[in-house]
């Protein structure tokens, strides 16, 4: 399995060096049939790529300890089922994963664009490729997943235990996947530089592609969210740590990104910026591997030291040389088509959405490397943790919240301010109804205030939009109100795909907001029988039961609840040690309610056998933040479901560069 | 990874734990100590939102599984019930561990640098975005027909009918081709 796997990794390395150096030769000397051949040896790296990660599996399956790699992250007593998760349990796997990534999108994106974007395509093929050299020479040299033991092992160490959870067979491989495939739209963008042909052909294939990266990213920051919050053990969701950091930077990138190609899409503006956006994307994506790969910064998701760390911080620095060197050469190709008009514009709201998301990119990886510029430069040891990002992030973020629900109602081109002031009304009037009953109800807090205000300013804006394009369109084509709505989402997908997308944020920050603002927690020792009052809750330590596997030690902590003295629900509080690992895992029971969360943590029986520690918590709505998941993922897939008509906007077309088929739209 | 690096924290717990056994001794029941009153369990709580857990970096105390986190907890009951102030048991700690316990650099010396570029970054970025709107601005009499006449449905691009109707006479190809509609 071992020389299957690297051998596999060496045609895959051939093909892509091929694939790199024939597609740039192609161009230079306008060969047709050596673009054809670089394409295809970039196919065939997909199946290249597909029989190493094969014998990775197989090796698992086989539990082959002769490969150092399947030693480290499996054991004979390890369920089938966790081989996916062992698979890139290490750095090497992941890496090996992450290649087989590349490689495929590398494929289906280049299969989809069609040829009417030519060179443009040929380079962006070349782009990819020479990405994916660049990983396999570090697979085949520093990383090698198929290195094996001078004597094969035993049996393996097993697979780290806080990986069993279903939260892991999705979150990582959705961050890896997403982060790289930020590399698609990067390529497009770097095809359009190095042709030269800077019109708006890459734009559709750049748009569908980063939305693909941003919904990945978008849901594997949830999916880590939600295993932070039942295994962790502390009661919250986002630590703003470096490494959630790290893929959260790419993310607000990219969510610049696809509003502002919008802009480009529509009205043929904002051409330098789409490409700086989606170079400075790219770039956070590389800085959030090399943050991950055992960078200077000290993390919960760090594997370690590893020199990998410094290889990655190269590949950015290059990588960034190159694609703003590319940028400047070409720069004067880059003019908008048109001037802006007006301020109080579309076009101008998503250039102050951009500014927004960049500066809290931007803060936040000034957090993550200010404790090593304070130390390196004033030998300070100094330190920046969640309190810090949530002064200097809050503020930003309720600004970009508050534009969310304007932005979308202002015209494109130029508005009045008779007009704004007519369209405010309603969302102004449900935000300022919101706050009276807060108000009344004895909630003060300015920041809760203002948070969940504004929520209802933005969701009121979105059901307006909805609700007047749905009446409009069933007085015009006479049809009954629910039709009307539906062909109204249809019609224009980028847009009400994108207000779903807007109503999963609203959701996301009044969970954030409830939650952040009015938790409640509290430490305690309980006997058995005896109670904890917590909010209206009283929590009950009823017993521990132990029971002893082949590779560990569980405890569940049985706890009774009750309301009001009324009793609600019995839960179990459960805890694992590992041996093999000197490790705790933790799952705390959950009583999950739209109202609120009731966690309790069982952190250790006290020596004298009959009390517990407990953590318990009272989270209000967390719950509408794991709602607003599906919500996002059904958002983005209406906003990149293809036309009917075309079925891809790229799909070749009699005008060189058709109309706007899909008009206006927050993506 | 959360993983590795819960992992390798732990190691080092399993050094310091064993270098703090005689504090572990003397503090058997952590969070039973001292009752507090519920003003007094609020600063608890809120101190360990400000403290960061020595051995696991990034982690403030309530985040913070580790045996030394619970020991920094019950440091800080034990200091609040005996009448000390936020701000003392703040210094005690800063005096035991340095100011990397802190989880947000002080407001002063070099730490003022992280509160001050923050806000720098937003304003510069406000007056550039400010000024490239100008700058497009001022070409808008080099190239463009005037704005559509404002009338009410103008701002309501609400229907497909008037979103091409936009498209139209607003979006003019820039080849040349006849727009095409859907």
């Amino acid at each position: 399995m071992a020389y299957l796997g690297t051998g596999a990794l060496l045609i895959a390395t051939v093909l892509a060096v091929y694939g790199t150096v024939g597609g740039v030769l192609a161009v230079r000397r306008r060969d047709g049939a050596l673009a054809v051949s670089a394409q295809r040896a970039a196919y065939m790296t997909v199946p290249a790529m597909g029989l190493a990660v094969l014998a990775l599996v197989i090796a698992f399956i086989d539990h082959d300890f002769s490969i150092r790699y399947v030693a480290e992250h499996s054991n004979r007593a390890m369920p089938r089922i966790y081989t996916w998760v062992a698979f890139y349990a290490g750095n090497e796997g992941s890496l090996l994963f992450v290649a087989f990534a590349l490689a495929a999108f590398a494929g289906i994106s280049m299969a989809m664009v069609t040829r009417r974007i030519g060179s443009q395509r040929t380079y962006a093929n070349a782009v990819l490729m020479a990405l994916l050299t660049f990983f396999l020479i570090v697979l085949l040299t520093l990383a090698n997943p198929f290195e094996q033991l001078a004597v094969a092992a035993v049996d393996g160490q097993g697979i780290n235990p806080l990986l069993k959870h279903p939260g892991m067979f999705i979150h990582p491989p959705l961050i890896m996947t997403g982060l790289i495939s930020v590399s698609v739209p990067f390529a497009l963008a770097m095809g359009a530089l190095l042709s030269g042909r800077i019109d708006d052909d890459w734009v559709d294939a750049g748009r569908v592609w980063g939305l693909v990266a941003w919904a990945m990213l978008g849901t594997g920051l949830l999916l880590g969210a939600w295993w932070a919050y039942t295994i962790l053990g502390w009661g919250g969701y986002w630590a703003w740590d470096p490494v959630e950091n790290a893929a959260l930077m790419p993310w607000l990138g990219l969510t610049a990104f696809i509003h502002s190609i919008m802009v480009q899409k529509r009205r043929g503006m904002f051409r330098m910026w789409n490409i700086a956006l989606i170079n400075i994307s790219f770039a956070l994506g590389n800085f959030g591997v090399f943050i991950n790969r055992g960078g200077p910064v000290p993390s919960v998701h760090s594997f370690g030291a590893s020199t990998l760390g410094w290889v990655f911080l190269a590949f950015l620095g290059v990588t960034l040389v190159l694609s703003f060197g590319a940028f400047f050469w070409r720069m004067g190709l880059l003019k908008s088509a048109r001037p802006l008009e007006s301020m109080l514009s579309r076009e101008a709201s998503f250039l102050v959405n951009n500014l927004l998301l960049l500066a809290i990119a931007f803060i936040t990886m000034f957090g993550v490397v200010f404790p090593l510029i304070a130390q390196l430069f004033v030998g300070r040891e100094l330190s920046i943790a969640r309190p810090y990002y949530d002064a200097v992030n809050g503020p930003l973020l309720l600004a970009l919240l508050a534009l969310m629900g304007i932005g979308p109602l202002l015209p494109w081109r130029t508005a009045s301010w008779a007009a704004v002031r007519k369209v405010v009304v309603v969302p102004g009037a449900a935000a300022g109804a919101v706050l009276a009953v807060l108000l009344i109800a004895g909630m003060r807090g300015v920041p809760a205030l203002v948070g969940f205000g504004v929520s209802a300013f933005v969701a009121a804006s979105v059901l307006q939009e909805w609700a007047r394009g749905t009446v409009a369109r069933s007085r015009q084509a006479r049809v009954a109100l629910p039709i009307a709505f539906t062909q109204l989402m249809a019609a224009n997908r980028p847009r009400y795909g994108g207000y779903v997308v807007h109503l999963a944020i609203v959701l996301l920050a009044f969970g954030i907001v409830g939650s952040s603002f009015f938790d409640l927690e509290k430490d305690v020792v309980l006997r058995t029988g005896e109670r904890a009052a917590l909010g209206d809750y009283e929590v009950e330590f009823v017993r521990v039961d132990t029971t002893n596997f082949a590779d560990r030690t569980e405890r569940v902590a049985t706890v009774n609840v009750y309301r009001d003295g009324q009793f609600l629900t019995s839960m179990g509080a459960w805890q694992g040690f590992y041996p093999s690992f000197q490790m705790i895992s933790t799952r705390s029971a959950i009583r999950s309610t739209p109202k609120e969360d009731l966690y309790v943590l069982f952190s250790e029986v006290q020596s004298d056998g009959q009390s517990a520690v407990f953590r318990i918590l009272v989270n209000p709505l967390v719950w509408w933040m794991w709602l607003s998941g599906p919500v996002l993922i059904l958002g983005t897939v209406i906003a990149l479901w293809p036309a009917r008509e075309r079925a891809m906007a790229y799909v070749p077309s009699p005008a060189r560069r058709p109309g706007d088929p899909q008009p206006g739209g927050a993506a | 990874m959360h993983a590795a690096r819960v992992r390798s924290s732990l190691r080092i717990l399993g050094i310091v734990s064993v270098l703090l056994l005689g504090l572990l001794a003397a503090a058997p029941a952590q969070a039973q100590a001292p009752t507090l009153t519920p003003d007094q369990e609020a600063r608890a709580n809120a101190l360990a939102k400000q403290l960061i857990c020595p051995v696991c970096p990034g982690e403030t105390l309530d985040q913070s599984q580790a045996t030394i986190a619970k020991q920094m907890k019950a440091i800080i009951r034990e200091r609040l019930a005996a009448g000390q102030s936020d701000r003392q048991i703040v210094d005690y700690f800063v005096s035991v561990y340095g100011e990397s316990v802190l989880a947000q650099p002080p407001r002063s010396g070099f730490g003022l640098a992280a509160w001050l570029v923050p806000p720098v970054v937003v304003v510069a970025g406000l007056v550039t975005a400010l000024v490239v709107l100008r700058n497009l601005r001022r070409g808008r009499a080099a190239a463009t027909p005037p704005p559509a006449a404002e009338s009410p449905e103008a701002l309501r691009p609400y229907l497909d009918m008037v979103d091409d109707e936009l498209a139209r006479d607003g979006d003019e190809p820039r080849d040349g081709a006849p727009p095409v509609r859907k």
